[in-house]
This record gives structure tokens, sequence and C-alpha cells, in this order.
């Protein structure tokens, strides 16, 4: 004990490290159910995560590096054929588009002949991925787009291919997005092909996704596409985010094992979209509306021959 | 104990830290990756104890959770853990034997990491098994090149 003691008077700091633990130890304690239990430190995070910005960019910075090399050492003639790439696929794209207009106009003249709203084209503004979070147990990603330029918690995020996950937190620069393969997220689907509707969860593995509580009996086969149903008012409606892989039937279980493997290439997609709701639809504070109305357009949707 | 620090290296390191703990990573890889704060954490109590303390380790871990979307304080509180533990033995450690540093390496890291699961756990996270150790196997075998490294760096601009 002497020993002890006249070594704690030769090292600066004696009995301070245990003060200060305990200190550190109450101060966390009352910080994690401060944060965890009642939610009450949304603001506080949100200024540091927008001082943390620039680890954000240096974590992008190698990337970008090498985006610009790329750049300076592209050829003339690649660039004028990756030019005419694109154009034929924008002229391609485009037709398309022509045609999706003439029957979005002739949708809303029906719906509206069957007294229902229109379906209004939700808005998007275009990020980039530019980091995942440290811990693996969770399918998180940071995306470039932050308050600053209206991201709100809640919105959706899609892929070229399909629906990649939910905006979880905003700082002001950044945001953070819950991608659908993560074990606590669910996505309200339904089958394009009959309009059947399921939960699809994250199980944690970034290639396959858990559809659950389907009947024995239920209608659905490999290779069917599933579609975000839009119940929930989270998610718009319509986007693609699924394909059923495999189905398991065990007996005597009331329900089908089914997996499937999401469309949007969740650790492969660099640039995303953000979708906004259309002007006048905010679901931030949904009541300012008639809530009546879209519960009449559920119905009326999940109806096989509308959904397509 | 190093005679002189450098300031400038140890913020240069403690942001390429938390840059290394948010970047891009293969997918199957991300289990395996170190713990590069907790390293850090380490190190600079290791070697500076008396500039480097808890509170400061509590400051870091406080933006890894942040960076992480972990309920601020939870690696707040394990990075002060590792301080504290550090501060308690850095006098033995000093003696002890490059491998031998590296098992206390991942002990410690091993503590930090498991006091980091226990409470998410506890908050309704998922089990993972035993699994969240290997970054503390990971850094404990970095260990030595970061720490040659830092000293290296340390002596040239202290």
């Amino acid at each position: 004990m002497a020993g002890v003691a006249a070594i704690k008077t030769i090292f600066v700091q004696g009995p301070v490290p245990g003060l200060r633990l305990l200190l550190v130890i109450v101060l966390s304690a009352v910080l994690i159910v401060a944060d965890a239990r009642f939610d009450k430190l949304t603001s506080v995070r949100s200024v540091i995560g927008t001082g943390l910005a620039p680890v954000h960019w240096f974590g992008n910075a190698p990337y970008e590096l090498q985006n610009w090399i790329e750049g300076l050492f592209t050829t003339r003639d690649d660039l004028l054929a990756e030019n005419e790439d694109l154009n034929a696929r924008l002229l391609i794209l485009e037709r398309r588009a022509l045609k999706y207009a003439a029957l979005a106009s002739e949708n809303n003249e029906l719906r509206r002949l069957m007294n229902s709203s229109e379906v209004l084209d939700d808005r998007v503004i275009v990020g980039e991925i530019v980091g995942v979070s440290p811990d693996p147990f969770s399918h998180e990603v940071i995306i470039n787009k932050g308050s600053r330029d209206g991201v709100t918690v809640g919105q959706a995020i899609l892929d070229a291919h399909g629906l990649m996950g939910q905006v979880q937190q905003t700082s002001s620069f950044t945001s953070r997005v819950l991608l659908v393969s993560d074990s606590s997220h669910a996505v309200p689907v339904e089958v394009v092909r009959n309009g059947l509707r399921a939960i699809l969860l994250g199980n944690g593995d970034i290639n396959a996704l858990e559809l659950v509580h389907v009947p024995d009996t239920a209608d659905i086969r490999e290779g069917d596409l599933l579609v975000s149903s839009g119940l929930g008012g989270r998610f718009p409606k319509g986007y693609p985010v699924a394909e059923v892989e495999n189905i398991t039937k065990e007996s005597g279980e009331p329900f089908v094992n089914i997996e499937a493997t999401p469309k949007a290439r969740l650790n492969q997609s660099r640039l995303v979209l953000v979708v906004f709701p259309p002007d006048g639809e905010e679901d931030e504070d949904g009541n300012e509306h008639g809530q009546d109305e879209p519960a009449v357009n559920v119905g009326i949707e999940t109806d096989p021959d509308e959904v397509r | 104990m190093l005679s002189v620090i450098s300031y400038p290296v140890f913020a240069l390191s403690v942001v390429l830290s938390l840059v290394l703990s948010i970047s891009l990573f293969p997918i199957g890889w991300f289990e395996f990756r170190p713990e590069w704060l907790g390293l850090m954490v380490f190190y600079w109590t290791f070697r500076a104890p008396a500039q480097f303390g808890i509170l400061l380790a509590w400051c870091l871990g406080l933006s890894l959770d942040v960076l992480e979307a972990t309920p601020l304080g939870v690696n707040g509180l394990a990075m002060a853990l590792i301080a504290f533990l550090v501060l308690t033995i850095h006098q033995r450690l000093r003696m002890y034997p490059m491998p031998q540093q590296c098992l206390m390496v991942f002990l410690l890291l091993g503590i930090n990491q498991m006091l980091v699961h226990f409470i998410k756990q506890m908050l309704g996270g998922e089990d993972a098994g035993f699994s969240y150790l290997w970054p503390a196997l990971t850094s404990a075998l970095v260990w030595p090149v970061v720490c040659v490294l830092l000293d290296n760096l340390n002596r040239k601009l202290g």
C-alpha cells in the first residue's frame, strides 16, 4: 500500500483518473438514457454531425481523386464514344418518358372519372454516398445531402434499380440512410402480379430480404416482383423493392418462408435519388389534409388490375 | 514516455482514425476492421498520460457515436474506460515487449467492444455472438505498425 502511495505521488495524475472516470460514467449514463429512451438529443447530434462533416469529405477524397485522375487520362475517343452511348440511351428513355406522360395523364383522367384524387409525380434530387456506418452490424450509408438541401427524416432513397432505404438522421450537409437490408428495417410491399400485400423485412444480409406472414395458400411464385405499396405512409407507392428468390413451405407452419433479393444494388450504387413527396402532400404534418381520402385510395389501388 | 509529443500529429491521427472508421470498405471484411479510434486513444494515453486522459477520450468517443449513430455516450464511455485502464497500467505497459503489448491492446479493446455491445444489446440490438471481438484482434495485429509509425512521427516533428 505504501509503495502504491509513493508511486502515486511521483506521477502527476494520482486519484484524479478514478474521479474523472466516475464523472464520465455518470455523464454517459445520463446521455445514453436521454438519447435512447427519450430521444432528447437529436439537435446535439445534428450539431456534432455538422462539425464532423469534414471527416466525411476526407473519407470521400480518395474516390474523388481517383475520379479526377481518371478524368485526366481519358482519351477524346473514349469520351466521344461514351457521349454517343449516352445520347442513344437518352433517346430511348425519352421515348419511354413520352409514352409514360401520355399514360400518366390518361390514368389521372380515369381516376378523376372515378372520383379519386390524382397521382402526383414525385420530385427527386440526386445525392452521392460518401460513407458507410462503421458498425458492421447495421446497414447504413451516409449521403452528401442534408437538411440544407431540404432532406428530412423518413424520406425514401432510391437507386437506378429500386428502393434502397430511408433517411434516418440529418445534419446540415449529410444524412444517414438506413438500408432495406438492415435487421431493424421493414417495408410494406405488394406483389405486382396480383396486389398481394406483405411486409418485407431486412435480416442483416445485404443480398437477402425476408417476406413475412404470407399464408401457406397465398398466390406467390418465385420471380415475382415486389413493389412498395405505399401503406404506412412512409414510402411512395410503386417503386420496385425486391424479387422473390426462393419459397420454402414447411408442413405444419401457418406461414411460408420467402426469401427475396433486393432490386437496388445496396453495396454497389454510388449515386442515389432522394424522393420528396409531391407538393401539397407533405407527410410531415399529414393531419393538415383530410386523412379519409387517401384511405379510400388505398382500397382502390390494391385492386389487381390497377396496380400495373 | 516520449520526451516530446507533437500536437499536429495528434490532431491528424485522430482525424485520420475517424475517417478510416467510416471509409468505404469491402462488405465481407467489414467485421474485421480495426477499431482505429480505440487504437489512437490507447496510443496517446500510453505515450502522454499527462496530456491525454479520460475526458478527451470521452469526447472522441462521442464523435464516434455520432458517426456510428449509436446512442450518444456508448462509445464515449467505452473510450473513457480504455483511457482509464491505460492510465492505471501505463508504467508497467512501458516495460512490456511488443507481443505482450499487443496482448494488452487485444484485452483492452476487447473490453471496449464488449462494453459497447453489452449496452447496445440492453437497448435492443441484435446478438452477434462473439464476432464483435474481431476488431480487437485486428487492432492488436496492427498495433506494432501504428505504434512505430506514430513514435517516429513524434520524434521528427515534436
